[in-house]
């Protein structure tokens, strides 16, 4: 069968003859496109990472942020359709906080990841919707410890020790496989996540980009999912940048 | 709308304020009963019904079938205990044929309790229900507001105080069938005398593991009306025959049928 | 109104009621609760073996006082919600999740409720936990709670002979003596003394009769 639909694509909610639902297939077309994002789960905490591509110089630096906080203690960075992105965060914090208001304590991840999870499902079975166009990387820290998931465009949900999404992901999966995450403090996961991006990006040099990055730990953040500290971000970009730079492959 | 109307309430409350009377209500000012024994459970009630201080009704039911296996006697309003009694017995039903199994005494007595709840109060039925199911045999009570109590013997109604006083005094564990009957006849009857608004007859379900329920209406009748003294019935023949016409109200008339061939159908 | 004893008044006419004396302990290793077991309508005693305390979840068990119907019904709700609460998340829920939901219930419909609630639970991450909910819908954590028109004769005992980390013999021999006094002093608290431990090993029931109770206070 060819990749593409003949009539089957159209709409969600029919399939084609080989069980196939191309409008999920498509909407994971537009995560592949967008820039890369990954997650990092180590000893107490989890580090979420973007790469912002920057598509005009007037933006302003450091605004326009892409990652975004669900409740105090989770945070979560997508690949692929900013404003399907944005949507699908303001219904995970409507769901954290009618779990809040019923039971006044703070939703358990796992739970969390349930219920987008389902939510992300509901839109590949009716014909007057599409799929969501991105991956969405959730991490947080509870009583149970550190959790990361990462949600596809189909609905499914999985647990990782660490995840990407978007063009650089393969790059960023290979390395992110390299990582001993028994061992992984806070910091040095920081620094990671930052060599990653840079690395991932090397495919798409041509464009400008910014890193942007996040971290909740019980040891560093109290649990609370904040921007990781401009003196530490800027080690990690320097130790980024020494990484990967031509200059250090020659020496090899 | 669904659900029950509530119009007479407020018709009464208008008749109230008017100045009249307000109609009475039936009530079964009762003594009900009920008590385990070893394989079984049994239940009982008196027969009177009354409207104020009228007795309405002197050989009433108060013992309604809810499924084969599960009874239930009822006290306070009357209508309230028997329609209330009639809706969870259709539903009880209808969710034993959805489940494919033998209705239980919980989920009756969930069902009730969260109707009576709903309203408020406002449905004055008092009940003990009783039954045997697949986890044996069952006795637990509820009142109008939707609380329920277990227990090895209940008793309910305007002679609950009487009837408790035999179950108190009498009730022993290891009980077979007849004593357990025997103690909750004895109950019933000490309400019928003592409970101005119980009388009559001693109504009574007997509920064992494995076997039919059996209702014995009647199971007691200690106010037999006497036989009159005097007959108020005129003896035949008192009224002589002066004189005998017959006359034929109806003229019979012979029709000859024509002599045709049945038509047998091909 | 002090938000302890019920309004007798504010029940509705005929309602049962639970006249109480009800109370739940912190202790080393767990959380114990207990109860009186009268029930009374009006000044007649409906049931002089009343089970006032109600299972919510495995190790979360809760203190009814107040009307029985009332409290019944609620206790019925959160019993429902913290089993789809298990179904649903792969997890036992906390005390304070259920503690919650009570308040939750209590709070939303303070107008139309008589009750008093206390909730106990025991699980191994923070060990026993106590929460007591009265009247208006208020939550309190505590180390202990008493309740119910009994419990007004028992504060003084109480705050005196309260000891943190007390072991389970010693904190049902407190639970007991209070409950006794309780009883002793209150018209409308009487019965057995019912009490149920929650410890790691799960629930375990307990029951004293009159005759040995009373001898704990002449």
């Amino acid at each position: 069968m060819t990749s593409i639909g003949t009539g089957y694509d159209l709409s969600n909610s029919v399939f084609s003859p080989d069980g196939r639902n191309f409008q999920v297939e498509y909407a994971m077309k537009a995560v592949e496109n967008g820039g890369t994002s990954i997650g990092i789960k180590f000893k107490d905490g989890v580090v979420l990472a973007a790469e912002k591509i920057v598509t005009s110089k007037l933006l302003v630096p450091n605004s326009n942020k892409r990652i975004q906080t669900i409740d105090k203690h989770v945070g979560v960075v997508y690949s692929g359709l900013v404003p399907d992105g944005r949507h699908f965060v303001g219904r995970g914090r409507d769901e954290a906080s009618s779990w809040r208001s019923t039971y006044k304590v703070p939703i358990p991840v796992p739970s969390l990841a349930d219920r987008l999870g389902s939510y992300a499902q509901a839109y590949t079975l009716y014909n007057s919707v599409r799929p969501f166009g991105i991956s969405s990387i959730i991490g947080g820290v509870d009583e149970d410890g550190a959790h990361l998931y990462m949600i596809e465009p189909s609905g499914s949900y999985w647990g990782y020790s660490a995840a990407a999404a978007g063009k650089g992901r393969q790059t960023a999966k290979t390395e992110l496989e390299k990582l001993e995450f028994s061992s992984l403090t806070a910091k040095d996961a920081v620094k990671e996540a930052a060599r990653i991006i840079y690395l991932a990006h090397e495919d798409s040099k041509d464009k400008e980009f910014e890193l942007e990055m996040t971290w909740i730990s019980a040891s560093e953040t109290n649990s609370i999912h904040q921007f990781v500290p401009e003196a530490l971000l800027k080690e990690a970009k320097q130790f980024a940048a020494e990484a990967t730079s031509p200059e250090d492959k020659m020496e090899e | 709308m669904p659900g029950l109307s509530f119009e007479n309430y407020q018709r009464n409350q208008h008749l109230a304020t008017s100045g009249f009377a307000v109609p009475k209500t039936t009530s079964t000012g009762t003594t009900i009963v009920g008590c385990k024994f070893d394989g079984g459970v049994v239940i009982a009630a008196d027969t009177r019904a009354t409207a104020g201080d009228i007795v309405a009704d002197k050989n009433c039911e108060k013992l309604h079938c809810i499924s084969s296996n599960i009874w239930c006697a009822g006290a306070g309003t009357a209508a309230d205990t028997e329609m209330v009694t009639q809706i969870i017995s259709s539903n009880i039903e209808l969710h034993s044929l959805s489940t494919g199994r033998q209705p239980r005494v919980v989920t009756c007595l969930t069902m009730l309790k969260q109707h009576l709840f709903k309203y408020q109060g406002h449905i004055g039925a008092y009940l003990i229900v009783a039954g045997v199911d697949p986890t044996g045999p069952q006795l637990m009570s509820i009142h109008a507001h939707g609380s329920t109590d277990i227990g090895y013997y209940l008793s309910l109604g305007s002679g609950s105080m009487a009837a408790m006083a035999v179950l108190e005094s009498k009730w022993k564990r290891e009980m077979n069938k007849e004593e357990a009957m025997a103690l909750c006849t004895e109950a019933i009857e000490s309400g019928i005398w003592n409970d101005l608004g119980s009388g009559s007859n001693v109504d009574m379900c007997v509920m064992e593991v494995g076997k039919d329920s059996v209702l014995h209406r009647n199971y007691r009748t200690p106010n037999v009306r006497a036989q009159k003294e005097r007959s108020y019935k005129f003896a035949r023949g008192t009224t002589g025959i002066l004189g005998q016409t017959v006359r034929n109200l109806v003229d019979v008339v012979e029709v000859p049928i024509a002599n045709e061939e049945m038509e047998v159908d091909s | 109104m002090n938000g302890i004893s019920v309004d007798v008044n504010h029940l509705k006419k005929g309602e049962v009621n639970l006249g109480t004396s009800i109370m739940a302990c912190k202790f080393d290793g767990g959380v114990i609760l207990g109860a009186d077991s009268r029930t009374t309508t009006g000044s007649f005693i409906a049931n002089r073996v009343t089970d006032k305390l109600t299972q919510v979840h495995e190790k979360i068990w809760c203190c009814r006082s107040g009307s029985a119907a009332d409290t019944q019904a609620v206790a019925d709700i959160v019993h429902y919600h913290l089993q789809a609460y298990s179904a649903q998340n792969d997890r036992d829920p906390s005390a304070k999740v259920a503690a919650s939901l009570f308040q939750e219930l209590c709070y939303s419909n303070k107008d139309s409720l008589s009750a008093g609630i206390i909730v106990a639970g025991f699980d191994e991450m923070t060990g026993g936990e106590v929460y007591s909910i009265p009247l208006g819908g208020s939550l309190h954590k505590q180390e202990y709670a008493i309740a119910g028109s009994g419990s007004t004769y028992i504060y003084g005992f109480c705050n005196t002979h309260f000891k943190s980390n007390m072991s389970e013999d010693e904190v049902i021999q407190f639970v007991k003596t209070a409950l006794a006094e309780a009883i002793k002093w209150d018209g409308s608290s009487g019965g057995v003394i019912r009490m149920v431990v929650l410890t790691k090993e799960g629930p375990r029931r307990l029951i004293f009769y009159p005759d040995e109770y009373e001898k704990i206070c002449n």
